[in-house]
């Protein structure tokens, strides 16, 4: 693809349509001058054919004769080619003839009144055949003779006219589109100025710096404010998507030191100095213990990170029963909560169905569910109410637990958070539970808040729109075999 | 030497922790948090303190801002952050040497003899008392050039007063630095250690080093 300037075309629209404009013009004041001169010329070849006719008069003789008076034609207009006139009567006698008249028979006039172009050795000539009366007559005395004028006149002048009327409107007219084209030049520059500044401000643009600052000339122009505001609008989300992956990379960073340092220290520990086979064996048994946590945090962070990109279009979804989820996730968890005699109660207003996969609803209820029997104390309750306003699904998740400092509340759903890491680090966790159930949650077009104050308790509540259909069978929203193969099925 | 690490992950405490015995022959004593840590290392007499700055209850910073209040110990930061300002911040809150995670741990047990040696005012490794050299990088001795073959215990106890040569060192003093919370602490013991070391270095041929002053403790010069 060739490169295109819209300046180029701009000017180029500009100029050709100034350059018709100006053919036009001209051209159109040039017929006009001819037609003009034309009609002038005519009227002064009958004026003067008129005036050669009324030279025709009667003698005092009885019978009157005719005679012309030569002398008194008047000079010719063009020395080189003079006037050629001839007077006749209407039978035919010859009255007068200019000198050279004989030349004039290229003038055909057919016998009628009228004029006619005819050329002498490439000059043009116009003619005029016309009937006039014989002016200097007596009625009583004269016969009404009638006298036929012939006269033709050369052209070159008036057509040297018109060529100069055509010459003179055209260099004018050059002259007012040069200047209109350098003005249209001019203005389209200053017209498609707001364009350059607008990418000199995106331009500066950059991974640290994401603020467009297209200069004031931009933010006045009409037709660029979309565009701004597009472009605003598409940094504010790259910057968003730009910071949570550049955050994410480096807290995974910052996260797999302490299980790296481990693993790494239990093998240098090994090789500190010679050991038994059993010592050996031992020490690799530790050191694949240390691997599988490293491991653990690794799957989290993929698992979040799929989380969080991923939306539920484009998946195959299942109309789920949310009280069924949450108890095969309790399945789960049944061993956890036995040993700290923990007992978990599931209570539903009706049937209450999400559109999701199965799976990630589990992942879901599993973390929040362990979370609530860890930290309930020893005998305590987990309460499970799951309600519907008719458009959205609730899931409340409440502990009897110590509960959360409001400090650390707001940020306990962001990834790696430990408000107090001891907690965490006792129950093996990352900090990424919650934050996985929040972007799966999302992903859903769902909400998750967290309520909590110290010694009162921690209540997670889960809003997940209705599914439109309770049917039992599986709603498959973008069917293909391999699809739902994908999904794997783990019924516990 | 006896050393407190405090690092709530307890993997990798341990793993310091074992390093440090048998690569350096120290007492290990393990706090959990922050709190704990800073207890222990006001309530005893550490050679080193391994202080970790993600902490549970109180963290790594307060811990050594709380501690450089009352004691001058060596402290060594174990950190995951590499950021410059935070570890000049460190260094100027009083740690005196700092170590990135993931680290190695030979190199960490290098920077703890290290710590240790400055701590005790010692710039060399091999510890100088008359003709007796103590190597405390390989943990050897040699007196008059021949080599002498300790238990781990009793170079323990010669380590120690080596890097106090010519102070008088208590038993008491003795047992707070060379054993940890596991060890049952017998002061008879030390008698047993420091018996096996005159025989062993102080044959007849040569000037008695290690002198009992009755009542006090023992010193051990030239």
């Amino acid at each position: 693809m060739p490169r295109v300037s819209i300046q180029r075309r701009l000017i180029a629209t500009v100029v050709i349509s100034q350059l018709l404009l100006a053919i036009g013009l001209v051209g159109g004041s040039v017929y006009l001058n001819h037609r003009l001169l034309r009609r002038a010329f005519d009227n002064g070849l009958r004026e003067r054919a008129m005036s050669v006719a009324a030279l025709v008069r009667y003698s005092e003789e009885t019978p009157p004769r005719l005679i012309f008076e030569a002398d008194m034609v008047p000079p010719p207009l063009e020395r080189d080619h003079p006037d050629m006139y001839q007077v006749t009567t209407l039978p035919g006698a010859v009255v007068a003839n200019s000198p050279d008249w004989a030349r004039a028979s290229a003038f055909d006039d057919a016998g009628k009144n009228g004029y006619g172009d005819f050329n002498i050795a490439g000059v043009a000539y116009r003619g005029l055949r016309l009937q006039v009366p014989i002016f200097d007559r007596e009625p009583d005395v004269h016969t009404n003779d009638i006298l036929v004028v012939r006269y033709a006149s050369p052209l070159d002048q008036v057509n040297r006219e018109v060529l100069m009327a055509g010459v003179y409107t055209g260099i004018g007219t050059a002259i007012l589109l040069l200047l209109g084209v350098a003005f249209a030049i001019w203005g389209m520059r200053r017209g498609l100025q707001p364009l350059a500044q607008l990418a000199n401000g995106a331009a500066l643009v950059s991974p640290s710096h994401w603020e467009l600052k297209p200069g004031p000339e931009v933010l006045n122009t009409t037709e660029l404010a979309p565009l701004t505001d597009a472009m605003r609008r598409m940094l504010d989300g790259l910057e968003r998507a730009f910071n949570q992956q550049r955050d994410f990379v480096a807290n995974a960073a910052h996260e797999l030191k302490t299980p790296v340092a481990i693993l790494k220290s239990t093998l240098q520990l090994l090789l500190q100095r010679p050991r038994t086979v059993e010592q050996y064996r031992a020490g690799l048994e530790q050191a694949l213990a240390d691997m599988d946590r490293l491991e653990k945090l690794l799957h989290a962070m993929l698992r979040l990170a799929r989380a969080e990109q991923g939306s539920a279009a484009n998946r195959e979804l299942e109309v789920i029963d949310l009280a069924d989820s949450c108890q095969n996730a309790l399945d789960i968890l049944a061993p956890l909560a036995r040993e700290r005699s923990i007992g978990v109660e599931i209570t539903r207003d009706g049937a209450t169905v999400a559109c999701a996969d199965a799976e990630d609803l589990r992942l879901v209820w599993g973390n929040l569910l362990e979370n609530a029997i860890r930290y309930t104390p020893v005998g305590g309750v987990v309460r499970v109410r799951i309600s519907s306003d008719g458009e959205r699904a609730r899931v409340e998740i409440a502990d009897d637990g110590p509960g959360i400092s409001a400090a650390d509340l707001p940020h306990i759903f962001e990834r790696f958070y430990r408000g107090d890491s001891s907690r965490t680090r006792e129950t093996g966790g990352y900090g990424l539970g919650l934050a996985i159930s929040k972007a799966l949650i999302e992903a859903y077009g769902g909400k998750i808040s967290a309520h909590s104050a110290p010694q009162h308790g921690t209540t997670i509540v889960v809003v997940l729109p209705l599914a439109q259909q309770p049917a039992e069978p599986a709603l498959t929203l973008n069917a293909s075999a391999a699809n739902s193969a994908a999904v794997p099925e783990r019924r516990s | 030497m006896r050393v407190l690490v405090i690092e709530d992950e307890q993997r990798l405490a341990q793993n310091v922790a074992r390093s440090l015995r048998e690569g350096a022959g120290y007492a290990v004593d393990v706090a959990s948090d922050g709190e704990d840590g800073l207890f222990m290392a006001q309530s005893n007499e550490y050679d080193l303190v391994i202080l970790d700055l993600m902490l549970p209850k109180l963290d790594g910073r307060s811990v050594l801002h709380r501690l450089r209040q009352s004691s001058s110990v060596p402290v060594l930061v174990l950190t995951a952050r590499d950021e410059k300002e935070s570890i000049v911040a460190l260094l100027n809150t009083g740690a005196d040497d700092y170590v990135l995670k993931p680290f190695d741990l030979g190199e960490l047990l290098a920077r703890c003899k290290a710590l240790v040696r400055r701590g005790k005012g010692q710039s060399l490794p091999v510890l100088k008392v008359g003709n007796l050299e103590v190597n405390t990088a390989d943990r050897s001795v040699q007196r008059d050039g021949k080599r002498i073959e300790l238990t781990a215990m009793e170079y323990r106890v010669l380590e120690y007063l080596a890097f106090r040569a010519g102070a008088v060192v208590s038993k008491t003093e003795l047992l707070e630095h060379l054993y940890d919370f596991s060890w049952e602490r017998f002061s008879n013991v030390i008698e047993v250690y420091i018996s096996g070391l005159r025989r062993k270095l102080d044959d007849t041929a040569q000037a008695r080093l290690i002198h009992t002053m009755r009542g006090q403790g023992y010193i051990l010069r030239n």
